[in-house]
């Protein structure tokens, strides 16, 4: 591993990830939506401003949802080292996290109904660390998470013999 | 404890012993809080009868429950692992295998101590604060002891008999005096039982007529105390004076009663494989810890203690101290050359040569975050001046003890280890074997992009899950570097 990573290095997830993220993004804002609908109705009613908050935040919604989830999946990305995972991840908090493989307890790949629906998966790595002891990598295609897992199994299995 | 080879099948059962009826009925009342407010709620609206009936169900109920518990409780010990058979409807067999307990821990609160008994607990670090897993509540304080040596010697591979005998009679790795243990009641100053009179008084305060926290029962007290009233007054500042002498006295005699209950008589022992911890006054605990479980060192200390040379020892291991402390003590107050040979112990290498600091953008990054507060505090200082300029002064103190941390944090990077120091008020040097680490984070955000620093943070096993170990704004670089000698070990 150099000093500074290398950009060859690192992969990124499936394309179809955005999609998922965008689904999120959307979900995360409804609550809000609907909620500013309700206030708008209950409390500013008659006043000269009425409906202006439920169209203010639906828009930053719609943005929000249009522009963030390319941005955060563009700097999703994905490093197999020789011994080594690295994930880098974050928008305005970038992340950038290595676990050595023989530090690995167990492995999950879940799947999630979005998951489904765009064909992706989610490999979460658990460490015995108290902080940061679960790193998950999202939106990879269920049989590339299959191959991580099973590489990571096998550094596991080596490091007990 | 030299049998042959046993497995927990053979074993023969054994029972928690019968007294622990006795010592065990104080926890099971205590279980049952919300009666006594169904009892204290009939005696005062006047049905006494009805409230001595529901009190002596009570009872009955939680002396037939405890006499259950103990009729169906029964542990075998094997060689390898402990069983235990419990419950009455939903019967539990639980095995606890003996390469899997970090920490046994014996309690002996103070009724125990009057009957002979012992609490065990096995600690398997699993996480989940179930502090149920593999706990006998109440054998013989003899039986806890062999059972303890059976597990170390298990362990360890060692004979038992060093353990704990050998050891009684030799020096202590450290140990603390009536005087030690009272000089650390002073330094930890404690207002906690006004956080208790708070709580007591927001639930009791209306049937007692003691509220001590409503303006309205300061000034009927006032309107009722005539004349002193007027003294009070008269005497403003000095009543004012005399209220913050006696929060101080207060504060005070809470710290030193609380570090007396805990640390009276504290003695810590190298033992066979571990680190062996007594203390307590009323109730006694007794804690190993087994050396190789231990994961990193973390010297503490303030201002104030630092000036006097004190410092505190505390080590993060798999499993968590009592009390859900999270790491474990083992030199609650202590010199620096007290301290070396509890460190020496663990065997590690301490880094060589100056500590190197980390960047100013430390202190940027942070004032940065606090423009917001301070548009605030400017806008406050327009239109309310008194109120814009206390928050001003607020500001200032927060930036100068930032500035100050950032003087205090520091670190080292050894072949093998790791030494962070930062913080001024909470000062704390964290000590990391470099084999400890499990994961390591590079962070950075929007602010400390612009200053071209990112943080590390390092994932370590055990300890108290809030406290992250970090080394905060480092140049992009040195980041880097820092992070792949940390992990140079798993390339």
């Amino acid at each position: 591993m150099t000093a500074e990573p290398e950009s060859e290095h690192f992969q990124h997830v499936e394309r179809g990830y955005v999609q998922v993220i965008r689904v999120r993004t959307l979900l995360g804002w409804l609550p809000l939506v609907i909620g500013a609908t309700v206030l708008d109705r209950a409390l500013l009613d008659g006043w000269a401003i009425q409906g202006a908050l439920p169209v203010a935040i639906g828009l930053f919604a719609l943005i929000s949802t249009a522009a963030a989830p390319p941005r955060i999946w563009q700097r999703l990305r994905y490093g197999l080292h020789p011994t080594l995972l690295q994930v880098l991840r974050g928008w305005l908090f970038h992340t950038d996290t290595i676990v050595p493989f023989v530090r690995v307890q167990h492995i999950d790949v879940t799947r999630g109904p979005w998951d489904k629906l765009f064909g992706t998966a989610t490999l979460v790595v658990h460490t015995a660390g108290t902080h940061n002891s679960i790193v998950t990598l999202p939106g990879l295609s269920p049989e590339r998470a299959g191959e991580i897992r099973e590489l990571i199994r096998g550094h596991i299995r080596s490091d007990l013999e | 404890m030299t049998e042959v080879a046993l497995s927990a099948d053979e074993a023969p059962p054994e029972r928690l012993h019968p007294l622990m009826l006795l010592s065990g009925l104080g926890g099971s009342l205590r279980g049952v809080a919300g009666g006594y407010a169904g009892i204290g709620y009939l005696a005062a609206t006047g049905r006494l009868d009805t409230a001595l009936i529901l009190g002596a169900l009570l009872l009955a109920g939680a002396i037939v429950s405890l006499l259950v518990y103990w009729r169906r409780f029964t542990f075998r010990v094997g060689t390898d692992e402990l069983r235990i058979d419990s419950g009455l409807i939903s019967r539990t067999h639980r095995s606890i295998p003996f390469d899997r307990v970090q920490d046994v821990d014996i309690t002996q609160g103070p009724l125990q101590r009057l009957l002979g008994l012992a609490s065990v607990t096995f600690d398997t670090g699993a996480s989940g604060g179930s502090k149920e897993e593999g706990a006998l509540n109440g054998i013989a304080v003899a039986r806890a002891h062999a059972l303890r040596d059976h597990v170390r010697a298990r362990r360890g591979q060692a004979p038992a008999a060093v353990g704990t005998d050998a050891a009684e009679d030799a020096r202590p790795l450290f140990a603390m005096d009536l005087r030690r243990v009272l000089t650390a009641g002073v330094f930890n100053f404690s207002l906690a039982i006004f956080a208790g009179l708070f709580g007591l008084t927001q639930t009791m305060g209306d049937v007692i007529g003691f509220e001590p926290f409503e303006r309205q029962f300061w000034t009927d007290l006032l309107a009722n105390a005539g004349p002193l009233t007027g003294f009070v007054q008269d005497h403003r500042f000095g009543a004012a004076f005399a209220g913050l002498l006696l929060l101080v006295l207060v504060g005070l005699l809470t710290g030193i009663a609380r570090t007396l209950a805990r640390d009276f008589r504290f003695r810590l022992d190298r033992t066979g494989t571990g680190l062996r911890r007594r203390r307590g006054l009323f109730t006694l605990t007794d804690v190993t810890l087994p050396l190789r479980r231990v994961q990193a060192a973390l010297i503490l200390t303030g201002p104030v203690r630092e000036r006097f040379g004190w410092r505190e020892l505390k080590l993060q291991s798999l499993a968590q101290d009592q009390g859900g402390g999270g790491d474990h003590q083992v030199a609650p107050l202590a010199r620096d050359e007290e301290l070396q040979p509890i460190l020496a112990e663990l065997g590690w290498q301490l880094p060589q040569g100056p500590l190197q600091p980390v960047s100013k953008a430390y202190v940027w990054t942070f004032c940065l975050a606090l423009l917001p507060v301070l548009l605030i505090a400017l806008v406050q200082a327009a239109v309310l001046a008194p109120l814009g300029l206390l928050t001003l002064a607020l500001l200032g103190l927060v930036v100068a003890a930032r500035w100050l941390g950032w003087r205090r944090t520091a670190f080292a990077l050894g072949d093998d280890q790791l030494l962070v120091r930062g913080g001024w008020w909470q000062r704390r040097t964290l000590l990391l074997p470099l084999q400890s680490v499990q994961s390591v984070d590079l962070t950075e955000n929007f602010i400390g992009r612009r200053f071209g620093t990112a943080g590390i943070r390092i994932g370590v096993a055990g300890g108290s899950g809030f406290s992250a170990h970090v080394i905060p704004s480092l140049p992009r670089e040195k980041a880097s570097q820092v992070r792949n000698a940390l992990l140079s070990r798993f390339a």
